[in-house]
């Protein structure tokens, strides 16, 4: 198989996933409908989605954890954090993370 | 129709137009962090080997970050093409859950219109959605005005992450490493993740979720990302419970 053929083929099926991931129960849901309990807890789901995407970003290198407060990445993360919970502004929030992430990064 | 009742006689337009726009205005503040993630994805497409063509293809059809991101270095390395699905699909799992959470509301509409508004979804779509609307009573659930809401998000949401994807495409070539832009879109997904934190329960779920990712950060496929999620909102139900059990007994 080509390179191109796999590239295009693998995108197509990556389309694919994307429909049928994205609207599953919404083809699905009238046939099987949804507790309501289950529909509660699902409210958690995009705060625990973000969490677990952000988390091995931030404490994990190349597989090993990092729980050095010094590394870059995990400093920035909690200033950012932080900052984000004070001042609920995503400009400030980015500013002072990348500047603490360069700063930390180069010394 | 209930719903011209509900309306009045405002023409049916002016309420699309009107929810089209609040949903814009409600997904605004979310589009930096959109544009910064797309603008990383467009940049690693070209990084990991894919030519303009093949990227563009991957953007416009897929429309999918981090199920892009977990196939692109499956994709350099020339995986069979199921473990590239398998692997996208696994990243891709919460928007099932997010399905079952949008289908109360849209699934009386046909069903191109559900394919269509599926497709569409986003991470943060979905979370402004429910935060936005869970309280409807369900007779008013799937309302013009809602499903036009959620298109207004949908199309700033696409705008916003398409524009800067296939900008980072263009500038693949040109930016260098050593800038971090990867860290930029990290920070974006805290500032996104900060302040649906708001409750003792969503902490208690967002913590477990965040300590299961990094002790399954080695799992194939990313299936830790999967564990972490299913832990997570078990956690956070458990809290919610604990919490009524207690203040219940306190009364």
């Amino acid at each position: 198989m080509s390179h191109a053929l796999y590239a295009w083929l693998a995108i197509l099926g990556l389309t694919a996933v994307t429909v049928i991931t994205r609207s599953a129960f919404l083809v699905l849901g009238d046939r099987f409908p949804l507790p309501e309990r289950v529909q509660h807890a699902l409210r958690y789901a995009p705060a625990c989605a973000l969490s677990a995407l952000i988390a091995p970003e931030v404490m994990t290198a190349g597989g090993a954890l990092v729980l050095d407060p010094a590394s870059p990445k995990l400093a920035a993360g909690l200033v950012a954090m932080t900052v984000m919970a004070l001042s609920r502004s995503m400009i400030v929030t980015m500013a002072v993370g990348m500047g603490i992430f360069t700063v930390l990064r180069l010394l | 129709m209930k719903r011209s009742a509900f309306f009045g006689h405002e023409p049916a337009a002016s309420v699309r137009r009107a929810a089209f726009t609040g949903g814009l205005r409600a997904v605004a503040p979310a589009l930096f962090a959109t544009g910064t993630w797309g603008l990383v994805t467009g940049v690693a497409m070209i990084k990991v080997g894919l030519s303009t063509a093949e990227a563009l293809g991957m953007t416009l059809l897929v429309f999918a970050g981090s199920a892009q991101l977990a196939a692109l270095p499956l994709i350099a390395a020339g995986v069979p093409l199921w473990v590239v699905w398998l692997a996208a699909t696994v990243v891709n799992l919460r928007f099932v859950i997010f399905s079952a959470g949008l289908a109360p509301f849209f699934q009386r509409l046909p069903l191109a219109k559900r394919l269509a508004l599926g497709y569409v979804t986003s991470d943060i779509g979905f979370a402004l959605f429910l935060s936005r609307f869970a309280g409807t009573p369900p007779e008013e659930r799937g309302s013009t005005h809602q499903v036009w809401f959620f298109l207004g998000m949908a199309a700033g949401n696409w705008l916003a992450w398409q524009a800067m994807s296939i900008l980072g495409i263009f500038l693949g070539h040109a930016v260098p490493g050593e800038w971090g832009l990867d860290y930029a879109a990290i920070l974006a997904l805290i500032a996104l993740t900060v302040p649906m934190i708001n409750s003792r329960p969503s902490l208690a779920g967002a913590l477990t979720a965040a300590a299961v990712a990094v002790l399954g950060a080695g799992l194939p496929l990313r299936l830790g990302l999967v564990a972490a999620v299913v832990a997570g909102i078990a956690v956070a139900m458990g809290t919610e419970l604990a919490l009524e059990r207690f203040h219940r007994g306190a009364r």
